[in-house]
This record gives structure tokens, C-alpha cells and sequence, in this order.
């Protein structure tokens, strides 16, 4: 999906970007969680601009169960620059991230959380990171002014991820980053992976800074969620792995595995045949059992692996792994 | 129009070896009648390979560069090539010099024989025995085994391809080194000439002995795909028929159990048991048979699918 919208472009328009300072920027706002006072974060943020002096727009996209405050439908009104959207269920961040995307006309994409999370005065720092050469630049929260225990979490996320990017992140969940256009329209975005979106970049082969922006206090306030969000969270680090790592070759883990299952299996079934002519009878053993029972899950295992390979290859027409940066 | 050859050529930290082999490839195709374009794939080197293939581009305008967003592997960094070669023929080689442009011509020459693909064939290796040579021997009669083609040098980067050809096979992961089962496997004409090699100039060896296993499995992987991609019901089916049989014995030893003795409970249930197992693997393999069959019915009228021929006068 991403690598057909990429495969001949050539990426020229980084010296473009550069030079160009006054181009308009768009803020996308996903509303799916907490929010702040949103024409409140509205002001702080588009001043900041106004001061730079960048061109913008403000995209506000309300998941199912949110609604627009009167004040920013007033505000919406008055100005053309202030957009309102609304899903009519719960699609959750990463569709609202889309949409904003989609809908959004600037050359820069900037990804904003409904609440303050960090400082406006971030914003200059973030731009100019972007027109120094960066095709993503996104936040790390730092000072951090919140508690241990969100630090903790945040570090545990990252400990997580280490292994799975390409690069450390040291705030890969923070939700204020600045993308050049073609890239964010380029990102392999579904299901949960907003969480990943630097290092899906990194990965599709663009330029990806981090710059430090200090916190907001807002943001400080202790979270402590479900269990449930977490085991999600730790499926979507899963998935990501399993996408990161075998996306090309679905049979070099489904293969290992299940030659560990039919190793497994077989050994035991050697070994049940040893005794059978040493003079054991084995229809009263259930290791029998056991035995068929791993190596019949080795054999689907690595069946499941090759109906990968078969789509993998089937679509490889349609798929390149490389990105052209430069052309000359 | 574009040009009439494309020649391709993966750069991974290679800085030192950009200009010679510009130079080579200039000098080799100086007798050549046609025209002819040089494009030159930078695959997310680290070092200043980019900033000399944009020199060598800049001084001549046969000369074209290709920079890669990151280190995609030598695969991925050809395909790159291909996708933007212009060539109605077109020839890949290594971007370290052990490859010699020279043999170009030749190649190009037997290509218009008549073929489809002309694989080079390294003479005198001028590598190292056990990293290198050892392994490619073996990984070269394993190839041949299993895919049936006979080509000796799998490995050589040194190849001459027909467009058609390209159109229709896509490469992706480490699949460089199967190009010629997979074109066996749409139809192409394949043959082999003795090719010049040598040794290293500048720069590292890009390759370890680590790879071997990987190899193992993508050759496993490839042979399923070429045996079974047109039909891989039928694949899973022959998967499932040796434990349709294993079920079948055990409900005959059951069978047989239950009728000539007297047996324990725990022993009623192992047979049934097992045999009902193997029933399950067996129906659950028709099924995943199936589960592929669908994935691929929509790519199946693709044109690609046409196998590549020769047109008879």
C-alpha cells in the first residue's frame, strides 16, 4: 500500500522545503482520549505560530463519543483555518490521524494531542528541525516534570521497543510530531500503530530526529490504566515485531517454530519407538499422544508459514522494500 | 526512447571503487553500437559512495544515480536498478570490481542468440576457500538439485536479462541468488558463460558464512512456491495424505486392539486418540490448501501470470 505510492518518486522536494519557509503548516488534533480545554490548546499553539510566522490550519478530528465544545464550533465559524471532523463511531487514533492527514493541505503535518503535553514554545524548535533536513522530527518530552510511576511506564515502553527499531527511541509515544507531507501520506498507518509512527518511518527509510521540547505540566498527571490497555499495548509491540522482522519472510518464523514443535515431537516418538521394540507396549502410554500432537502442530505451523510465503510472493509484484531518496 | 542496454549495479560502502568502475564499464562499452545508460544504486551506504556516484554522474550523461532512503540488501538495491532501467537488455554486476565489464559485450551478444537470461560463471574464484568458495559449491549443487536448473554459478551478479523478463519475475527479500530457478520457473531460455573474476581492490567483503542457514530455508521456501503456487490445494493435499494414512493405521490397530484383547481403559483411548489427531492435521492442511487457494485467485488473472516465449519466424 505504502510502496506503490513511493516506487518512482523521486524526493526532490527536500531543497524546496528548505528554502521555503513560509509554507503552511496543518495541526491535526485527534480527539480519542483526555482532552484539555481545546480552543485553550487551540490559542497557545496557533499563537506560537503566529509568532513564527508560519501559515496554518488547525484539523480537529473527534473519535465516536466526543463532541465539538461550542466555543470551538463558534471559533470554526469564524475561522476558515479551524476545521471540525467527526466520526460517527470510535475508530480510535490511528483512523483520526488519517483523516487529518487526508484532509489536511499543508506541507508539514503536525500530529498534536487534544491536551498539553508539552509546551507551545516546542513548536520552533520542531519546524526548524524539519527544514534542516529531517523528513519526521518528533518530540522528547524532556525536562519531564511528571511522576516516577509515568516515567516508569514510558521507560518500560521504550525498553520494550529497543529491541524491535531500528534505532533507540527515547520518546517514541510522544504524540507532537512534525511530518514533511509525502512522508506522512507514505506511512504504513493501521490498527494501533500511530504508537510506532517514528519508527515506521525509520523504517520505510526516511530521516527521523528527535528534538528535546519541555514538558507540560498537564501532562504530568499520574496514568494509571486497565489492565487490558496494557496487554494491548504489549500485542501491538508484538505485531510490530512480527511486521518489523518477517513481513518479507513469514516462513523464517512460523518454519522455526514449528520445526521446534516437530523436533519435539519426533524425539519423543523416536523414543517411544525404542521402547516398543525394546518390548513396551505403548497403547497405554499417553506420551503417544503427545508425541503426534507436536509434531501434527509442527507440520500446520510451518503449513501456516508457506500459505504467508505463497501471499508474500503473490504480492511482491505490487511491493518494493527499497524507497529512491535522490535521483541524478 | 530510451536507451537500448541498462547496466546495473548495487553500491553499498563503496566509495573507493565508484570511479574505477564507472570508468570500466565506459571503456567496456565503447565498441558497443547502441546506446546504453549506467545506473548506479546506492544502497544506504555510510560513507561518501553517494557524493562520488553523483560526480560520475555529473561527468557523464550515460551515467545515472539511484540513492536508496536506507540499506535495503543487494536484492532489494537491484530490483531498485531494474525498476528504473530503461534498457530493452538488461545486465547487472557487483559494484566491488570482481566482476568485469568487459565481458558485457559477450554476454549481450549471447542474450541476442536467442535467450532470456545469461548467467556469468565465475572462472578462478578469487576468494577466500572456506568463507566463500566451500559454501557457494554447496549451495550451487543444492540449487541445481532441487530447482532442476542447470546453472553452475548461482551467486555471479554478472547477468544479462531480457526486459520481458524482468517484467515477470519480482524479487524481494535475499532472493538474488535464485533469479535463475525463478525465471526457469516462468518460462525463460537460461544459459552460462565462463566469466572473468577478481580479486577484491578496495573496500570489505559484504558477506559471512552466517548466511548459510538462511539460504537452506529460502531455498526449501523457493522450491514450494515454483512446485506449488499455480495449484497449492494440491500441495497441501500430498501433505495431508501421509497423516490421512497414519490415521487410518491407528484406527486399525484400534481395530484391532479392541476385538483380540481385553484392553485397560487408559489403553481405549490412546489409539482413537492418536488416529483422531492425525485426522484433524490432515483436515486442517486441505483447509490452509484452501485458505491459499483464495489468497491467490484474485492474483492469478494477473498478466504477469503469462509465462514468457520466444516468438517463431
Amino acid at each position: 500500500m505504502t510502496a506503490e505510492g513511493t516506487l518512482m518518486e523521486p524526493t526532490t522536494e527536500r531543497s524546496d522545503a528548505a528554502s521555503a519557509a513560509g509554507r503552511l503548516v496543518s495541526v491535526v488534533v485527534p480527539v480519542v482520549e483526555r482532552t484539555d480545554d481545546l480552543v485553550a490548546l487551540y490559542r497557545a499553539f496557533a499563537g506560537e505560530l503566529d509568532r513564527r510566522g508560519e501559515e496554518h490550519e488547525f484539523l480537529f478530528v473527534f473519535d465516536g463519543g466526543f463532541t465539538a465544545p461550542p466555543e470551538l464550533v463558534a471559533l470554526s465559524h469564524a475561522q476558515d483555518s479551524v476545521r471540525l471532523f467527526s466520526f460517527a463511531r470510535t475508530f480510535g487514533e490511528t483512523a483520526a490521524l488519517r483523516l487529518g492527514i487526508e484532509r489536511s493541505r499543508g506541507d508539514v503535518v503536525v500530529t498534536l494531542p487534544a491536551y498539553f503535553q508539552v509546551q507551545a514554545e516546542g513548536m520552533g524548535p520542531l519546524l526548524d528541525a524539519l527544514r534542516g533536513g529531517a523528513d519526521l522530527v518528533v518530540a522528547n518530552r524532556s525536562p519531564r516534570v511528571d511522576s516516577w510511576l509515568n516515567r516508569l511506564q514510558s521507560r518500560v515502553f521504550q525498553r520494550m521497543l529497543a529491541g524491535v527499531t531500528d534505532r533507540r527511541f527515547h520518546d517514541i509515544a510522544c504524540g507532537v510530531r512534525v511530518i514533511r507531507r509525502p512522508v506522512a501520506e507514505a506511512l504504513p498507518l493501521y490498527g494501533d500503530l500511530h504508537r510506532f509512527i517514528p519508527a515506521l518511518a525509520l523504517r520505510e527509510g526516511y530521516r527521523v530526529d528527535e528534538v528535546a521540547v519541555p514538558q507540560h505540566p498537564n501532562d504530568a498527571r499520574t496514568r494509571v490504566y486497565r489492565p487490558g490497555t496494557y496487554l494491548r499495548r504489549l500485542l501491538d509491540v508484538a505485531a510490530f515485531f512480527f511486521l518489523a522482522k518477517f513481513t518479507e519472510k513469514p516462513l523464517r518464523f512460523f518454519g522455526l517454530v514449528g520445526s521446534v514443535f516437530f523436533g519435539l515431537g519426533a524425539v519423543t516418538g523416536l523414543v517411544l519407538l525404542v521402547e516398543r521394540i525394546a518390548g513396551q507396549g505403548i497403547a497405554n502410554r499417553p506420551l503417544l499422544l503427545l508425541a503426534v500432537l507436536l509434531i501434527a502442530l509442527g507440520v500446520q505451523l510451518m503449513g501456516l508459514g508457506l500459505v504467508g510465503e505463497i501471499i508474500v510472493h503473490l504480492r511482491s509484484p505490487h511491493r518494493r522494500a527499497y524507497r529512491v531518496r535522490e535521483r541524478v | 526512447m530510451g536507451p537500448q542496454l541498462s547496466v546495473v549495479a548495487p553500491l553499498y560502502n563503496e566509495s573507493e571503487n565508484v570511479q574505477p568502475l564507472v570508468e570500466w564499464i565506459l571503456e567496456a562499452l565503447g565498441t558497443y553500437p547502441g546506446t546504453f545508460e549506467v545506473i548506479l544504486v546506492d544502497d544506504g551506504s555510510r560513507d561518501d559512495t553517494w557524493d562520488r556516484i553523483a560526480g560520475a554522474a555529473g561527468a557523464h550523461p550515460d551515467v545515472h544515480g539511484l540513492r536508496l532512503g536506507r540499506n535495503v540488501g543487494q536484492t532489494a538495491a537491484m530490483m531498485a536498478g531494474f525498476d528504473h532501467a530503461r534498457g530493452r537488455v538488461v545486465v547487472s554486476l557487483d559494484g566491488d570490481l570482481q566482476n568485469d565489464p568487459r565481458d558485457i559485450p559477450m554476454l549481450v551478444a549471447k542474450l541476442e542468440e536467442g535467450y532470456d537470461l545469461v548467467c556469468g560463471w565465475r572462472q578462478r574464484r578469487q576468494d577466500k576457500l572456506i568463507l566463500r568458495k566451500v559454501p557457494s559449491w554447496v549451495a550451487n549443487r543444492l540449487i541445481r538439485r532441487l530447482t532442476g536448473v542447470q546453472i553452475t554459478d548461482n551467486g555471479c551478479s554478472l547477468k544479462a536479462y531480457r526486459r520481458d523478463l524482468l517484467d515477470r519475475i519480482s524479487l524481494y527479500a535475499e532472493q538474488h541468488r535464485f533469479i535463475p530457478a525463478l525465471s526457469a520457473s516462468v518460462g525463460a531460455r537460461i544459459t552460462e558463460l565462463p566469466v572473468r573474476h577478481h580479486a577484491r581492490r578496495f573496500g570489505e567483503s559484504k558477506y559471512g558464512i552466517s548466511r548459510t542457514v538462511k539460504v537452506l530455508v529460502d531455498l526449501f521456501t523457493l522450491k514450494m512456491i515454483t512446485t506449488f503456487r499455480s495449484r497449492p490445494l494440491v500441495g497441501f493435499a500430498l501433505a495431508a495424505i501421509p497423516m490421512l494414512m497414519a490415521a487410518l493405521a491407528f484406527s486399525l490397530l484400534w481395530a484391532y486392539a479392541a476385538t483380540h484383547f481385553a484392553p485397560l481403559k487408559s489403553e481405549a483411548i490412546v489409539f482413537p486418540g492418536v488416529a483422531l489427531l492425525w485426522l484433524a492435521a490432515a483436515f486442517y492442511l486441505a483447509m490452509l490448501g484452501l485458505v491459499a487457494e483464495v489468497a491467490l485467485s484474485s492474483e492469478r488473472e494477473s498478466a504477469r501470470e503469462i509465462p514468457t516465449a520466444w516468438e517463431v519466424r
